[in-house]
């Protein structure tokens, strides 16, 4: 047995007779574990065979060691923009290496103007290797890192960058990182892919060139979200850092504006539009990282709701958002005998709001938080929790909070929570900034 | 030319994909290949990616080099966010799978121990995310034939392609009704040894696939691709086959055309069989490395528990040999008769009926209604069937007058037994009598005519013939 499995090292091209005679020819794949093997046949297909079932296996070629790979530089085109492209992770430029099963990423500029060739006629790439995480995973010494990076390819000269990253918290990132670039002066596009870089139908490349067009192309100089604007091959969305929402587990156009507009709509061909007025600074760019220990909750209204769900937060945390129902409430009433928690709520979070900030944002996404129509919204607006007539999103908000509470004393947060920073709360609600 | 496929060291085998009877196989929607009025329009293009070996593969390239937009329809009906490549896959449709390993039994195959669904790299647009999704079931089987016995290499699972509607130079258009349907792919060894074997093997292969009671009936629902080659030439596979007796000609017509065309000059490739049964190139042959795994669907383990539970269902040439011996039927009408539930429940319900007049009823009126009287058969519904055996059980009308009244049926008029009464036998002796009196001149078939004008239905021709042979002298 010992034997058998010895010969079944990855990447071995194998002749494996079964107990019952059935013969298989393949090489080993990493998937192989103590159980079974995972064969490639000739034929392309994959199967597994269970090691029990296995009477004799024969080496018929072992890989060819150190293959070393023709290396080709890209060229400079001086005539052209240098874009810097920094990977954090995420399907867009993530591959699995079938040597040893682990998903890698390929991201030299060479790897990936061989697998993104038009690039080469819109920008000059250069690339480097941030990190190679799903974004769930990520935390605010990944956003300081991200910024200590961003510094060095704007000191180095770069014309625009863009951040590959996993989809599920790119619009956190997006916001954290426009709240700590203050003063930018150079573009940042963050793009994902909804559907993995190895098939033919990714959107990978569209958002990838569609970025790369519009940092080139246009004036724009603040952090945007480059993402397919429909089902379509056709365009993608410059979207605001701080406004913009992953509305689909799956789809393409997952990514929408929140109570504001799209900032541009870029075509396949290069051509774009700016659909909102561009802001440009003359400042100076100060970088104002997070502090990694800094704790903020996320708390959703629901009926039914326990006092003790607000009072988990009042050890150990700096601050809370509260995602309040509708106009942006708690269930704070009592009217009966059954609603008698809900006077318990109402102390826990009046308690609560005298030891850290709490703000109000709306479940509904859309919309505007108002704590003046309805007696819940005015019982809290009593005990000092904030957010009355904000439109920020929850994720906005919670960046937000973390930010400020990183950079400020703790008793200008509420002050700097209800002012508009980066875009993040708008004056005036549009008709046309909903589904 | 009289071909000696021996000594030209003929070599054939067979790949066969058929339709299964079930939802799509990676998502809930229903399996309507045919479906009206799209309601959802995208446009796409695909790219080439590299399979697991890091090579492009050379079929994909190929389309690549083409840069088409491809403009997809669908309808809400038939497909959701999966076939739109919007979604990841659901697990693999339990009920197709195991109707793979019911097939895979029949085949005498093995099915193997872990099946690990992969991603074939298809970027012609007819697969809207790129590729095709398929995966391996069994091994090694085999069938016998009349020469012996045939291999059956490998018995896959996989999804069928979309259905292009209109291809223009810069665009190709599809419909996304079929897409995902279930196809089982069962593949045999290139040991067919001349163009007629290779029309057997896909005639039995057919009936074992039809024996699952599973599959789609229909044209289009089941194709056939021949793989051809001859000594010192490259393999060539034939796809698009309009039906099995076309197999024999074409596969003659593409060895002939082999054996002018200047050897080894031209790669392995696939053609596409002509309605003249000639053939013409259609793409260079893909490989293994446009295979590569599909990493949203986790591999399936067939325990033998599993396999022990599967159904093996009896052949249909098994249960036509029975159906023959039981109703004293013909072979050829007994294989139609297979799974007939209405030939059962008549022939129980009639009993003093012979089998095969109820047989023929069903069968074989039908297609003459449509054929002699040019009325649709698809009007014919089982209880017209059951009502004009009635009165024939009944005594109350001839044989010879249920065609006719099915034909009333087929052309939705009302069914009136009275028009084809019997009539006694005495008052047709008397007529005929009578008639023959006063016809002395008249032939014999010129007497039948002038009965059946006025008793066609009524009587029964052959009696009618013996008694004007009775009276004509």
């Amino acid at each position: 047995m010992l034997i058998l499995k010895a010969n079944l090292t990855v990447n071995n091209k194998v002749k494996l007779t079964t107990k019952d005679s059935k013969v298989f020819e393949g090489i080993v794949l990493p998937d192989t574990n103590s159980k079974k093997v995972v064969l490639k046949l000739d034929s392309g297909y994959n199967i597994g065979i269970l090691i029990s079932n296995i009477k004799e296996v024969k080496i018929l070629s072992k890989p060819k060691k150190n293959i070393t790979k023709k290396k080709t530089t890209a060229k400079i085109n001086k005539k052209l923009p240098t874009i810097s492209i920094l990977h954090t992770g995420g399907t867009i430029a993530s591959e699995v290496d079938y040597e040893t099963g682990a998903v890698i990423a390929k991201f030299t500029p060479e790897e990936l103007l061989s697998k993104f060739p038009e690039l080469k006629t819109v920008c000059n790439i250069n690339s480097s290797l941030i990190g190679n995480m799903f974004s769930e995973d990520m935390r605010f010494s990944h956003y300081n890192k991200l910024l200590t990076a961003i510094q060095k390819e704007i000191k180095k000269g770069a014309d625009g960058i863009i951040i590959t990253h996993g989809t599920d918290t790119l619009a956190y990132t997006s916001a954290a990182l426009a709240f700590a670039l203050e003063g930018l002066n150079t573009p940042i596009l963050l793009v994902g892919a909804q559907r993995s870089s190895d098939r033919g139908s990714s959107d990978a490349f569209l958002n990838l060139l569609g970025a790369c067009q519009y940092l080139s192309n246009s004036n724009f100089s603040e952090v945007g979200i480059c993402m397919h604007e429909s089902s379509d091959d056709k365009s993608c969305l410059i979207l605001s850092p701080t406004k913009t929402k992953k509305f689909h587990s799956s789809r393409r156009d997952a990514f929408q504006s929140v109570n504001a507009e799209p900032i541009a709509r870029v075509f396949s061909d290069g051509k774009y539009e700016n659909i909102s007025k561009l802001h440009s600074t003359e400042s100076k760019l100060t970088v104002k990282p997070f502090k990694e220990n800094i704790k903020v909750g996320i708390l959703k209204a629901h009926p039914n709701m326990f006092a003790k769900e607000i009072t988990n937060y009042s050890t150990g945390f700096n601050g809370l958002i509260i995602e309040g129902t509708g106009l942006g409430h708690l269930p704070v009433n009592e009217t009966d005998k059954e609603t008698k928690e809900n006077s318990k709520i109402l102390r826990a979070i009046k308690s609560l709001s005298k030891s850290i900030p709490v703000f109000m944002t709306t479940q509904t996404t859309f919309g505007r938080v108002n704590m003046n129509v309805y007696s819940s919204g005015r019982k809290l607006k009593e005990i000092e929790i904030s957010g009355d007539y904000n439109d920020m999103l929850t994720e906005t908000a919670f960046i937000k909070m973390s930010w400020v509470l990183s950079n400020y004393p703790k008793s200008k947060v509420n002050e700097l929570m209800n002012q508009n920073l980066r875009g993040e709360i708008s004056k005036r609600s549009s008709k046309k900034e909903f589904l | 030319m009289q071909l000696d496929y021996k000594k030209l060291g003929f070599k054939s085998g067979l790949e066969i994909h058929q339709q299964l009877e079930t939802h799509k196989l990676f998502c809930n929607c229903p399996s309507i290949v045919h479906d009206k009025n799209p309601d959802i329009k995208f446009e796409r293009k695909l790219r080439t990616s590299a399979g697991e070996s890091g090579k492009i593969d050379q079929a994909a390239k190929y389309e690549s080099k083409k840069q088409k937009t491809f403009l997809y329809e669908a309808c809400s009906t038939s497909s959701c966010l999966v076939e739109y490549d919007e979604e990841p896959p659901t697990q693999v449709n339990q009920e197709a799978l195991e109707i793979v390993l019911q097939a895979a039994l029949l085949l005498n195959a093995t099915p193997v121990d872990e099946v690990r669904v992969m991603r074939k790299t298809v970027i012609d647009g007819s697969n809207v995310s790129g590729f095709q999704r398929t995966m391996l079931i069994a091994t090694d089987g085999y069938i016998e034939t009349s020469k012996g016995k045939v291999t059956v290499d490998s018995i896959c699972l996989e999804e069928e392609s979309a259905r292009k509607i209109e291809t223009k130079p810069n665009y190709t258009k599809f419909r996304l009704d079929r897409l995902g349907v279930p196809l089982i792919e069962v593949a045999t060894d290139a040991s067919i040894k001349d163009p007629e074997h290779c029309q057997e093997v896909a005639s039995i292969l057919g009936m074992i696939l039809r024996s699952t009671n599973k599959v789609k009936r229909g044209i289009g629902t089941i194709r056939q691709d021949v793989n051809v080659s001859i000594k010192g030439h490259p393999r060539v596979e034939i796809k698009g086959f309009q039906d099995l007796k076309s197999i024999p000609k074409i596969i003659e017509f593409e060895v002939k055309r082999e054996i002018k065309e200047s050897k080894n000059k031209v790669d392995s490739h696939v053609r596409k069989a002509n309605s003249n049964l000639t053939t013409s190139y259609l793409r260079p042959m893909p490989g293994a490395a446009r295979m590569y795994p599909e990493t949203d669907v986790q591999p399936i383990l067939l325990t033998k528990q599993f396999i022990k539970q599967i159904k093996i269902p009896e052949l249909i040439t098994e249960k036509a040999i029975k159906l023959e011996k039981k109703y004293k039927l013909s072979p050829t009408l007994a294989q139609e008769l297979v799974n007939n539930e209405l030939f059962i429940i008549l022939t129980k319900q009639f009993k003093k009926l012979q089998p095969t007049f109820i047989a023929k009823t069903i069968l074989e009126m039908p297609k003459e209604i449509s054929k002699r009287f040019n009325l649709p058969k698809e009007n014919l519904k089982p209880y017209h069937f059951e009502s004009v055996l009635e009165a024939l059980n009944e005594n109350k009308i001839n044989e010879s007058a249920v065609l006719q009244i099915l034909a009333d049926a087929a052309n939705n008029k009302k069914i009136d037994f009275k028009k084809y009464k019997k009539v006694d036998s005495s008052q047709i002796e008397l007529e005929i009598k009578k008639l023959v009196e006063s016809n002395k001149n008249v032939s014999p078939n010129g007497l039948m005519g002038l009965i059946m004008k006025n008793y066609r239905g009524k009587v029964d021709g052959k009696k009618a013939m013996e008694l004007i042979n009775k009276y004509h002298k």
